[in-house]
Protein backbone atom coordinates (compact mmCIF):
# COMPACT_ATOMS: atom_id res chain seq x y z
CA UNK A 1 0.00 0.00 0.00
CA UNK A 2 1.38 3.52 -1.08
CA UNK A 3 0.19 6.74 0.59
CA UNK A 4 -0.45 9.72 -1.98
CA UNK A 5 -0.07 13.07 -0.78
CA UNK A 6 -1.17 15.26 -3.19
CA UNK A 7 -3.80 17.20 -1.66
CA UNK A 8 -2.68 21.06 -2.63
CA UNK A 9 -4.37 24.31 -2.15
CA UNK A 10 -2.93 27.59 -3.77
CA UNK A 11 -4.74 29.86 -1.37
CA UNK A 12 -4.01 29.56 2.31
CA UNK A 13 -5.68 30.15 6.06
CA UNK A 14 -2.48 30.08 8.18
CA UNK A 15 -3.63 29.68 11.64
CA UNK A 16 -1.15 31.17 14.24
CA UNK A 17 -0.80 31.04 17.89
CA UNK A 18 2.32 32.27 19.10
CA UNK A 19 3.94 30.78 22.22
CA UNK A 20 1.56 27.67 21.88
CA UNK A 21 2.90 25.41 24.73
CA UNK A 22 3.20 28.50 27.12
CA UNK A 23 -0.28 28.97 26.34
CA UNK A 24 -1.17 25.25 26.41
CA UNK A 25 0.49 25.28 29.94
CA UNK A 26 -1.50 28.27 31.27
CA UNK A 27 -4.82 27.20 29.84
CA UNK A 28 -4.35 24.06 32.05
CA UNK A 29 -2.85 26.08 34.85
CA UNK A 30 -4.81 29.16 35.23
CA UNK A 31 -3.27 29.78 38.71
CA UNK A 32 0.05 31.19 36.79
CA UNK A 33 -1.39 33.74 34.71
CA UNK A 34 -0.64 36.34 37.02
CA UNK A 35 2.78 35.48 37.46
CA UNK A 36 6.05 35.62 35.66
CA UNK A 37 6.43 32.23 34.18
CA UNK A 38 8.98 30.63 31.85
CA UNK A 39 9.35 27.36 30.12
CA UNK A 40 12.47 25.63 30.23
CA UNK A 41 13.12 24.43 26.68
CA UNK A 42 11.58 20.57 26.08
CA UNK A 43 14.89 19.08 24.97
CA UNK A 44 17.46 17.03 27.08
CA UNK A 45 20.67 19.17 27.31
CA UNK A 46 22.53 19.19 30.64
CA UNK A 47 21.98 22.81 30.61
CA UNK A 48 18.04 24.03 30.52
CA UNK A 49 17.82 26.96 28.84
CA UNK A 50 14.54 28.69 28.96
CA UNK A 51 12.00 28.67 25.73
CA UNK A 52 9.12 30.69 26.14
CA UNK A 53 8.30 33.64 27.98
CA UNK A 54 5.46 35.23 29.25
CA UNK A 55 5.01 38.97 29.17
CA UNK A 56 5.54 40.07 32.74
CA UNK A 57 9.22 37.79 32.95
CA UNK A 58 10.07 39.54 29.23
CA UNK A 59 9.32 42.93 30.92
CA UNK A 60 11.89 42.24 33.56
CA UNK A 61 14.34 41.02 30.97
CA UNK A 62 13.88 37.41 30.66
CA UNK A 63 14.14 36.09 27.10
CA UNK A 64 14.51 32.54 25.19
CA UNK A 65 17.17 30.90 25.11
CA UNK A 66 18.72 32.60 28.81
CA UNK A 67 20.14 29.73 30.95
CA UNK A 68 18.25 29.70 34.20
CA UNK A 69 20.80 31.66 36.43
CA UNK A 70 20.48 34.34 33.95
CA UNK A 71 16.99 34.21 33.95
CA UNK A 72 16.73 33.87 37.51
CA UNK A 73 19.29 36.66 38.25
CA UNK A 74 16.77 39.43 36.20
CA UNK A 75 13.86 37.76 37.60
CA UNK A 76 13.84 36.07 40.71
CA UNK A 77 10.47 35.85 41.28
CA UNK A 78 10.72 33.84 38.01
CA UNK A 79 8.38 30.91 38.12
CA UNK A 80 10.15 28.36 35.46
CA UNK A 81 7.84 25.54 34.61
CA UNK A 82 8.83 22.04 33.36
CA UNK A 83 7.76 21.39 29.86
CA UNK A 84 5.24 18.95 29.28
CA UNK A 85 5.71 17.99 25.22
CA UNK A 86 3.33 15.68 24.93
CA UNK A 87 0.76 17.40 27.03
CA UNK A 88 1.00 20.50 24.40
CA UNK A 89 1.52 18.09 21.03
CA UNK A 90 -1.87 16.30 22.35
CA UNK A 91 -3.93 20.07 22.67
CA UNK A 92 -1.97 20.83 18.55
CA UNK A 93 -3.72 17.96 17.19
CA UNK A 94 -6.70 18.87 19.03
CA UNK A 95 -6.84 22.02 16.84
CA UNK A 96 -5.57 20.09 13.56
CA UNK A 97 -8.47 17.50 13.94
CA UNK A 98 -11.05 20.48 13.93
CA UNK A 99 -9.47 22.63 11.29
CA UNK A 100 -9.27 19.01 9.11
CA UNK A 101 -13.33 19.45 9.28
CA UNK A 102 -13.21 22.70 7.98
CA UNK A 103 -11.01 21.70 4.61
CA UNK A 104 -9.07 18.11 3.93
CA UNK A 105 -5.92 20.21 3.15
CA UNK A 106 -4.19 20.90 6.63
CA UNK A 107 -0.53 21.56 6.73
CA UNK A 108 0.77 21.73 10.44
CA UNK A 109 3.94 23.42 10.74
CA UNK A 110 5.52 23.45 14.35
CA UNK A 111 3.57 23.81 17.52
CA UNK A 112 0.58 26.64 17.23
CA UNK A 113 1.12 26.78 13.48
CA UNK A 114 -0.66 25.30 11.05
CA UNK A 115 -1.73 26.00 7.27
CA UNK A 116 -5.64 25.68 5.93
CA UNK A 117 -5.79 24.98 2.56
CA UNK A 118 -8.90 26.99 1.20
CA UNK A 119 -9.28 26.28 -2.54
CA UNK A 120 -12.83 25.61 -3.42
CA UNK A 121 -14.15 26.19 -0.14
CA UNK A 122 -16.27 29.41 -1.47
CA UNK A 123 -18.49 27.01 -2.43
CA UNK A 124 -19.43 25.40 0.68
CA UNK A 125 -18.80 28.75 3.13
CA UNK A 126 -18.73 31.58 0.81
CA UNK A 127 -15.94 34.36 0.63
CA UNK A 128 -12.81 34.54 2.62
CA UNK A 129 -14.54 36.07 5.66
CA UNK A 130 -16.89 33.38 6.35
CA UNK A 131 -14.01 31.04 5.52
CA UNK A 132 -11.75 32.48 8.24
CA UNK A 133 -15.10 32.53 10.36
CA UNK A 134 -15.88 28.92 10.01
CA UNK A 135 -11.86 27.90 10.82
CA UNK A 136 -12.18 30.69 14.50
CA UNK A 137 -15.37 28.69 15.44
CA UNK A 138 -13.97 25.20 15.24
CA UNK A 139 -10.79 26.29 16.78
CA UNK A 140 -12.89 27.96 19.30
CA UNK A 141 -15.10 24.45 19.66
CA UNK A 142 -12.11 22.57 20.42
CA UNK A 143 -10.69 24.07 22.60
CA UNK A 144 -8.87 27.17 21.79
CA UNK A 145 -11.37 29.87 23.02
CA UNK A 146 -8.96 28.52 26.33
CA UNK A 147 -5.99 30.06 24.81
CA UNK A 148 -6.67 33.45 26.14
CA UNK A 149 -4.64 36.09 25.41
CA UNK A 150 -4.72 37.57 28.91
CA UNK A 151 -2.01 39.05 29.81
CA UNK A 152 0.15 38.46 26.35
CA UNK A 153 -2.35 41.35 25.24
CA UNK A 154 -0.62 44.31 23.44
CA UNK A 155 -2.14 47.55 23.54
CA UNK A 156 -1.04 48.70 19.97
CA UNK A 157 -2.08 45.90 17.78
CA UNK A 158 -2.96 47.11 14.13
CA UNK A 159 -4.38 46.60 10.38
CA UNK A 160 -7.32 45.51 8.91
CA UNK A 161 -8.96 42.97 10.76
CA UNK A 162 -11.92 40.95 9.29
CA UNK A 163 -13.23 39.65 12.10
CA UNK A 164 -12.50 39.00 16.29
CA UNK A 165 -13.39 36.63 18.88
CA UNK A 166 -12.41 38.42 21.88
CA UNK A 167 -9.74 37.38 24.11
CA UNK A 168 -8.40 34.51 22.03
CA UNK A 169 -5.03 34.03 21.02
CA UNK A 170 -5.45 32.51 17.60
CA UNK A 171 -5.00 34.54 14.60
CA UNK A 172 -5.77 34.11 11.24
CA UNK A 173 -3.95 35.16 8.07
CA UNK A 174 -5.40 34.61 4.50
CA UNK A 175 -4.19 34.61 1.41
CA UNK A 176 -2.26 33.47 -1.79
CA UNK A 177 0.66 30.69 -0.98
CA UNK A 178 1.81 30.22 2.45
CA UNK A 179 4.82 32.62 3.00
CA UNK A 180 1.75 35.65 2.10
CA UNK A 181 -0.97 34.01 4.53
CA UNK A 182 1.77 33.33 7.27
CA UNK A 183 3.06 37.38 6.90
CA UNK A 184 -1.23 37.99 6.90
CA UNK A 185 -1.56 35.67 10.66
CA UNK A 186 1.77 38.02 12.03
CA UNK A 187 -0.10 41.12 11.49
CA UNK A 188 -3.16 39.97 12.74
CA UNK A 189 -4.65 41.09 16.33
CA UNK A 190 -5.03 38.62 18.70
CA UNK A 191 -8.35 36.64 18.04
CA UNK A 192 -8.62 38.02 14.64
CA UNK A 193 -7.79 38.10 11.01
CA UNK A 194 -6.45 39.70 8.40
CA UNK A 195 -7.28 39.05 4.74
CA UNK A 196 -4.60 39.69 1.58
CA UNK A 197 -7.28 39.87 -1.12
CA UNK A 198 -5.50 38.16 -4.99
CA UNK A 199 -3.72 41.05 -6.76
CA UNK A 200 -2.62 42.62 -3.35
CA UNK A 201 0.27 40.60 -2.54
CA UNK A 202 2.76 42.96 -3.01
CA UNK A 203 1.41 45.97 -1.65
CA UNK A 204 0.45 44.05 1.68
CA UNK A 205 4.12 42.86 1.65
CA UNK A 206 5.69 46.16 0.75
CA UNK A 207 5.45 47.44 4.14
CA UNK A 208 6.07 44.34 5.95
CA UNK A 209 9.45 44.26 7.94
CA UNK A 210 12.85 42.54 6.87
CA UNK A 211 12.47 40.15 9.58
CA UNK A 212 9.24 38.30 8.30
CA UNK A 213 11.81 36.54 5.55
CA UNK A 214 13.14 33.79 6.59
CA UNK A 215 16.43 34.87 6.63
CA UNK A 216 19.80 33.92 8.67
CA UNK A 217 21.33 36.39 10.98
CA UNK A 218 23.81 37.19 8.40
CA UNK A 219 21.76 38.45 5.95
CA UNK A 220 19.55 39.86 7.90
CA UNK A 221 22.57 42.19 9.59
CA UNK A 222 23.90 42.61 5.94
CA UNK A 223 20.72 44.03 4.39
CA UNK A 224 19.93 46.38 7.41
CA UNK A 225 23.19 47.62 6.74
CA UNK A 226 22.64 48.11 3.74
CA UNK A 227 19.66 50.41 4.17
CA UNK A 228 16.91 47.74 3.58
CA UNK A 229 14.35 47.23 6.37
CA UNK A 230 11.10 46.28 4.48
CA UNK A 231 10.16 44.14 1.86
CA UNK A 232 9.15 47.49 -0.32
CA UNK A 233 12.71 47.90 -0.04
CA UNK A 234 14.25 45.24 -0.83
CA UNK A 235 12.18 44.53 -3.90
CA UNK A 236 13.03 48.27 -4.83
CA UNK A 237 16.64 46.40 -6.02
CA UNK A 238 17.04 45.15 -8.77
CA UNK A 239 16.64 41.15 -8.76
CA UNK A 240 20.00 40.99 -10.29
CA UNK A 241 21.83 43.02 -7.88
CA UNK A 242 20.20 40.90 -4.69
CA UNK A 243 21.22 37.86 -6.44
CA UNK A 244 25.22 39.02 -7.19
CA UNK A 245 25.09 39.74 -3.62
CA UNK A 246 23.08 37.16 -1.71
CA UNK A 247 23.41 34.19 -4.41
CA UNK A 248 20.84 31.74 -5.27
CA UNK A 249 18.92 32.72 -1.59
CA UNK A 250 18.91 36.37 -2.31
CA UNK A 251 16.60 35.68 -5.51
CA UNK A 252 14.33 33.55 -3.68
CA UNK A 253 13.92 36.14 -0.30
CA UNK A 254 13.49 38.34 -3.31
CA UNK A 255 10.52 36.76 -4.92
CA UNK A 256 9.36 36.20 -1.51
CA UNK A 257 8.91 39.95 -1.11
CA UNK A 258 7.94 41.03 -4.50
CA UNK A 259 4.99 38.40 -4.05
CA UNK A 260 5.97 36.53 -7.03
CA UNK A 261 6.37 32.77 -5.24
CA UNK A 262 3.32 31.09 -3.59
CA UNK A 263 4.23 27.88 -2.40
CA UNK A 264 0.50 25.74 -1.84
CA UNK A 265 -0.57 23.99 0.74
CA UNK A 266 0.46 20.34 1.39
CA UNK A 267 -2.14 18.09 3.24
CA UNK A 268 -1.08 14.56 3.93
CA UNK A 269 -3.85 11.63 2.92
CA UNK A 270 -4.76 9.50 5.73
CA UNK A 271 -3.03 6.22 5.75
CA UNK A 272 -5.03 3.68 5.04
CA UNK A 273 -5.92 0.88 7.66
CA UNK A 274 -2.75 -0.70 9.04
CA UNK A 275 -2.75 -4.55 9.67
CA UNK A 276 -0.78 -6.49 12.03
CA UNK A 277 -1.42 -10.71 11.93
CA UNK A 278 -0.11 -13.46 13.70
CA UNK A 279 -0.84 -17.16 13.71
CA UNK A 280 -0.24 -19.30 16.45
CA UNK A 281 1.05 -22.34 16.16
CA UNK A 282 -1.58 -24.44 18.31
CA UNK A 283 -4.39 -22.76 19.26
CA UNK A 284 -4.37 -20.17 22.43
CA UNK A 285 -7.04 -20.17 24.87
CA UNK A 286 -5.12 -18.16 27.70
CA UNK A 287 -6.28 -15.03 28.38
CA UNK A 288 -2.77 -13.88 29.52
CA UNK A 289 -1.18 -15.19 26.48
CA UNK A 290 -3.49 -13.05 23.97
CA UNK A 291 -3.56 -10.31 26.03
CA UNK A 292 0.47 -10.60 25.98
CA UNK A 293 -0.29 -10.97 21.70
CA UNK A 294 -2.54 -8.54 21.50
CA UNK A 295 0.50 -5.70 23.00
CA UNK A 296 3.15 -7.64 20.66
CA UNK A 297 0.60 -6.88 17.38
CA UNK A 298 -0.13 -3.34 18.72
CA UNK A 299 3.81 -2.33 19.16
CA UNK A 300 3.96 -4.18 15.21
CA UNK A 301 1.17 -1.82 13.97
CA UNK A 302 2.73 1.46 15.65
CA UNK A 303 6.10 0.65 13.76
CA UNK A 304 4.30 0.31 10.25
CA UNK A 305 6.04 3.79 8.36
CA UNK A 306 2.65 4.82 7.28
CA UNK A 307 1.57 5.65 10.79
CA UNK A 308 4.73 8.20 11.22
CA UNK A 309 2.97 11.29 12.25
CA UNK A 310 -0.83 9.84 12.98
CA UNK A 311 -2.13 8.67 16.81
CA UNK A 312 -5.06 5.95 16.19
CA UNK A 313 -8.16 6.37 16.97
CA UNK A 314 -10.24 3.78 16.16
CA UNK A 315 -8.64 -0.01 16.75
CA UNK A 316 -9.99 -3.37 16.33
CA UNK A 317 -8.85 -6.70 17.00
CA UNK A 318 -10.51 -9.75 15.82
CA UNK A 319 -9.56 -13.36 16.47
CA UNK A 320 -10.42 -16.43 14.17
CA UNK A 321 -11.16 -19.47 16.99
CA UNK A 322 -10.94 -23.21 16.41
CA UNK A 323 -14.02 -24.39 14.30
CA UNK A 324 -14.66 -21.38 12.07
CA UNK A 325 -15.82 -19.32 15.03
CA UNK A 326 -15.11 -15.41 15.61
CA UNK A 327 -14.42 -12.82 18.29
CA UNK A 328 -14.21 -8.92 17.76
CA UNK A 329 -13.37 -5.92 19.79
CA UNK A 330 -13.21 -2.53 18.50
CA UNK A 331 -12.47 0.68 20.65
CA UNK A 332 -12.87 4.20 19.63
CA UNK A 333 -10.20 6.18 21.83
CA UNK A 334 -11.32 9.58 23.03
CA UNK A 335 -7.70 10.30 23.11
CA UNK A 336 -6.06 9.13 20.06
CA UNK A 337 -2.72 7.73 20.96
CA UNK A 338 0.42 6.21 19.90
CA UNK A 339 1.27 4.54 23.23
CA UNK A 340 1.00 0.83 23.51
CA UNK A 341 -0.84 0.82 26.95
CA UNK A 342 -3.55 3.47 25.87
CA UNK A 343 -4.51 1.57 22.12
CA UNK A 344 -4.06 -1.78 24.24
CA UNK A 345 -5.91 -1.16 27.09
CA UNK A 346 -9.90 -1.11 25.52
CA UNK A 347 -8.96 -4.30 23.77
CA UNK A 348 -7.34 -5.91 26.86
CA UNK A 349 -10.97 -4.84 29.05
CA UNK A 350 -13.54 -6.46 26.57
CA UNK A 351 -11.12 -9.62 26.87
CA UNK A 352 -11.73 -9.85 30.15
CA UNK A 353 -15.57 -9.01 29.88
CA UNK A 354 -16.33 -11.37 26.95
CA UNK A 355 -13.55 -13.53 25.73
CA UNK A 356 -13.72 -15.68 23.11
CA UNK A 357 -15.67 -18.58 23.12
CA UNK A 358 -13.07 -20.77 21.99
CA UNK A 359 -9.22 -21.27 21.38
CA UNK A 360 -7.89 -18.16 18.63
CA UNK A 361 -5.62 -20.03 15.57
CA UNK A 362 -5.02 -16.06 14.12
CA UNK A 363 -4.97 -12.75 15.95
CA UNK A 364 -4.94 -9.32 14.11
CA UNK A 365 -5.16 -5.87 15.17
CA UNK A 366 -5.91 -3.07 13.22
CA UNK A 367 -5.56 0.40 13.44
CA UNK A 368 -8.71 2.00 10.91
CA UNK A 369 -9.06 5.70 11.90
CA UNK A 370 -6.47 8.17 12.44
CA UNK A 371 -5.88 11.90 13.24
CA UNK A 372 -2.64 14.00 12.53
CA UNK A 373 0.15 14.67 15.28
CA UNK A 374 2.36 17.49 14.76
CA UNK A 375 5.17 17.85 12.42
CA UNK A 376 7.67 19.27 15.09
CA UNK A 377 7.10 17.28 18.03
CA UNK A 378 5.77 13.97 17.29
CA UNK A 379 6.88 12.24 20.12
CA UNK A 380 4.67 9.56 19.93
CA UNK A 381 5.79 9.26 16.39
CA UNK A 382 9.48 9.84 15.59
CA UNK A 383 11.07 6.44 16.68
CA UNK A 384 10.42 4.11 19.15
CA UNK A 385 12.84 5.61 21.84
CA UNK A 386 11.01 8.82 21.57
CA UNK A 387 7.67 6.75 21.90
CA UNK A 388 9.30 5.11 25.27
CA UNK A 389 10.37 8.49 26.60
CA UNK A 390 7.00 10.01 26.16
CA UNK A 391 5.18 6.72 28.10
CA UNK A 392 7.84 6.91 31.02
CA UNK A 393 6.69 10.48 31.68
CA UNK A 394 3.01 9.36 31.85
CA UNK A 395 3.62 6.84 34.49
CA UNK A 396 6.08 9.14 35.76
CA UNK A 397 2.85 11.54 35.89
CA UNK A 398 0.61 8.74 37.37
CA UNK A 399 3.14 8.44 40.17
CA UNK A 400 3.74 11.87 41.07
CA UNK A 401 -0.13 12.38 41.22
CA UNK A 402 -0.30 8.94 43.65
CA UNK A 403 2.26 11.05 45.47
CA UNK A 404 0.75 14.56 45.82
CA UNK A 405 -2.59 12.48 47.02
CA UNK A 406 -0.66 10.41 49.94
CA UNK A 407 1.26 13.40 51.17
CA UNK A 408 -0.28 16.40 49.97
CA UNK A 409 2.15 18.40 48.86
CA UNK A 410 4.88 18.14 45.69
CA UNK A 411 7.82 15.89 46.79
CA UNK A 412 9.53 15.57 43.47
CA UNK A 413 12.09 17.32 41.94
CA UNK A 414 14.45 17.76 39.10
CA UNK A 415 18.04 18.70 39.80
CA UNK A 416 19.12 21.51 37.55
CA UNK A 417 22.64 23.41 36.78
CA UNK A 418 22.28 26.60 37.88
CA UNK A 419 25.68 27.95 38.31
CA UNK A 420 27.86 24.70 37.55
CA UNK A 421 30.85 26.94 36.96
CA UNK A 422 30.58 28.24 40.63
CA UNK A 423 33.52 28.10 43.12
CA UNK A 424 30.85 27.85 45.91
CA UNK A 425 29.24 24.27 46.22
CA UNK A 426 25.79 25.96 47.13
CA UNK A 427 25.30 27.95 43.61
CA UNK A 428 26.18 25.23 41.32
CA UNK A 429 23.37 22.97 41.08
CA UNK A 430 19.00 23.57 42.57
CA UNK A 431 16.14 21.50 43.01
CA UNK A 432 12.63 22.38 40.77
CA UNK A 433 9.45 21.27 41.63
CA UNK A 434 8.37 18.50 39.42
CA UNK A 435 5.63 18.73 37.88
CA UNK A 436 5.38 15.83 35.14
CA UNK B 1 19.21 31.34 46.81
CA UNK B 2 15.49 31.40 47.89
CA UNK B 3 13.70 27.61 49.51
CA UNK B 4 9.49 29.09 49.34
CA UNK B 5 7.38 26.37 47.37
CA UNK B 6 7.28 27.02 43.68
CA UNK B 7 11.12 28.29 43.69
CA UNK B 8 14.65 27.07 43.15
CA UNK B 9 15.87 25.27 45.93
CA UNK B 10 19.63 25.80 46.47
CA UNK B 11 21.52 22.28 47.08
CA UNK B 12 24.01 21.50 49.29
CA UNK B 13 23.76 24.62 51.40
CA UNK B 14 25.56 25.17 54.03
CA UNK B 15 24.85 23.92 57.46
CA UNK B 16 26.00 25.52 60.40
CA UNK B 17 28.37 23.54 62.82
CA UNK B 18 30.81 24.19 65.80
CA UNK B 19 34.50 23.07 64.93
CA UNK B 20 37.32 22.34 67.72
CA UNK B 21 40.81 22.99 66.20
CA UNK B 22 43.90 22.25 67.34
CA UNK B 23 47.01 24.34 68.46
CA UNK B 24 47.81 24.97 64.97
CA UNK B 25 44.30 25.42 63.45
CA UNK B 26 43.44 22.38 62.12
CA UNK B 27 39.90 20.72 62.68
CA UNK B 28 39.55 18.04 65.41
CA UNK B 29 35.98 17.85 66.55
CA UNK B 30 32.76 18.82 64.26
CA UNK B 31 29.79 19.11 66.04
CA UNK B 32 26.20 19.58 64.37
CA UNK B 33 23.28 21.65 64.78
CA UNK B 34 21.59 18.88 66.20
CA UNK B 35 24.13 18.64 68.61
CA UNK B 36 26.15 15.30 67.16
CA UNK B 37 29.15 15.31 67.95
CA UNK B 38 32.33 13.58 65.33
CA UNK B 39 35.90 13.45 65.75
CA UNK B 40 38.01 14.14 62.54
CA UNK B 41 40.13 11.46 62.18
CA UNK B 42 42.30 12.55 59.00
CA UNK B 43 42.06 16.46 57.23
CA UNK B 44 42.97 16.20 53.69
CA UNK B 45 42.88 18.92 51.39
CA UNK B 46 42.15 22.70 51.94
CA UNK B 47 42.31 25.85 50.00
CA UNK B 48 40.85 29.23 50.05
CA UNK B 49 38.12 31.15 47.85
CA UNK B 50 38.02 34.69 47.26
CA UNK B 51 35.17 35.71 45.53
CA UNK B 52 32.31 38.21 44.90
CA UNK B 53 34.75 41.21 46.05
CA UNK B 54 32.87 44.11 44.49
CA UNK B 55 29.75 43.30 46.68
CA UNK B 56 29.81 41.42 49.59
CA UNK B 57 33.12 39.94 49.83
CA UNK B 58 33.13 35.91 50.13
CA UNK B 59 36.40 34.69 51.93
CA UNK B 60 36.58 31.13 52.96
CA UNK B 61 39.07 28.65 53.77
CA UNK B 62 37.84 24.85 53.10
CA UNK B 63 39.04 22.16 54.77
CA UNK B 64 38.04 18.69 53.31
CA UNK B 65 37.60 15.98 56.63
CA UNK B 66 37.33 11.99 57.04
CA UNK B 67 35.14 11.99 60.14
CA UNK B 68 35.75 8.88 62.45
CA UNK B 69 33.40 6.23 61.18
CA UNK B 70 34.46 6.76 57.41
CA UNK B 71 32.01 9.64 56.58
CA UNK B 72 33.54 12.28 54.26
CA UNK B 73 32.83 15.99 54.78
CA UNK B 74 33.76 19.76 53.81
CA UNK B 75 34.47 22.49 56.33
CA UNK B 76 34.69 26.14 55.77
CA UNK B 77 35.93 29.19 58.00
CA UNK B 78 34.01 31.94 57.01
CA UNK B 79 36.52 34.48 57.47
CA UNK B 80 34.51 37.55 57.53
CA UNK B 81 32.68 36.01 60.19
CA UNK B 82 34.67 33.66 61.55
CA UNK B 83 31.70 30.96 61.89
CA UNK B 84 32.35 27.36 60.55
CA UNK B 85 29.83 25.28 58.39
CA UNK B 86 29.53 21.92 57.10
CA UNK B 87 28.68 20.74 53.07
CA UNK B 88 29.00 17.67 51.23
CA UNK B 89 31.83 16.88 49.01
CA UNK B 90 31.73 17.14 45.32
Amino acid sequence: MTRTSHLTSDWAACCWIPQFALRSELARRPELASLPVALLAPDTASTPRVWQVAPLARRAGVKPGMTVSQAIGLCPALKLCEPDPVHYDEQFSQLVTALVTVSPVVEPVELGRVYVGTDGLEGLYGAPEEIVEEIQMRSAECGMRNFSEGSFASPNSHLHSALRIPHSAFRVGWGKGKFVSWVAATRARPGSAVIVRSGEERKFLASQRLAVLPLDPDTHRRLLQLGVKTLGALVALPEEAVVSQFGRAGRRLWRLAAGLVSEPVVGRSVPEPIVAALTFFTPVGERDLLAHALDKLVDRALADPRRSGWRVQVVRAHAELEHGASWLAAATLKDPSAMRERIAAPLKTQLERSPPVGAVERLVIEFTAFVPGTAELQLFARDAGAAARAGRRRALQNAAREIALRIRRPMLYHVIEVQPWSRLPERRYALIDFEP
Amino acid sequence: MRNGPDRLRALNTQKRVEVELDEHGVPVVVTRETGTEKRIESVGETWRIDDEWWRMPIVRRYVEVILEGGGRLVLFEDLMTGEWFAQMPT
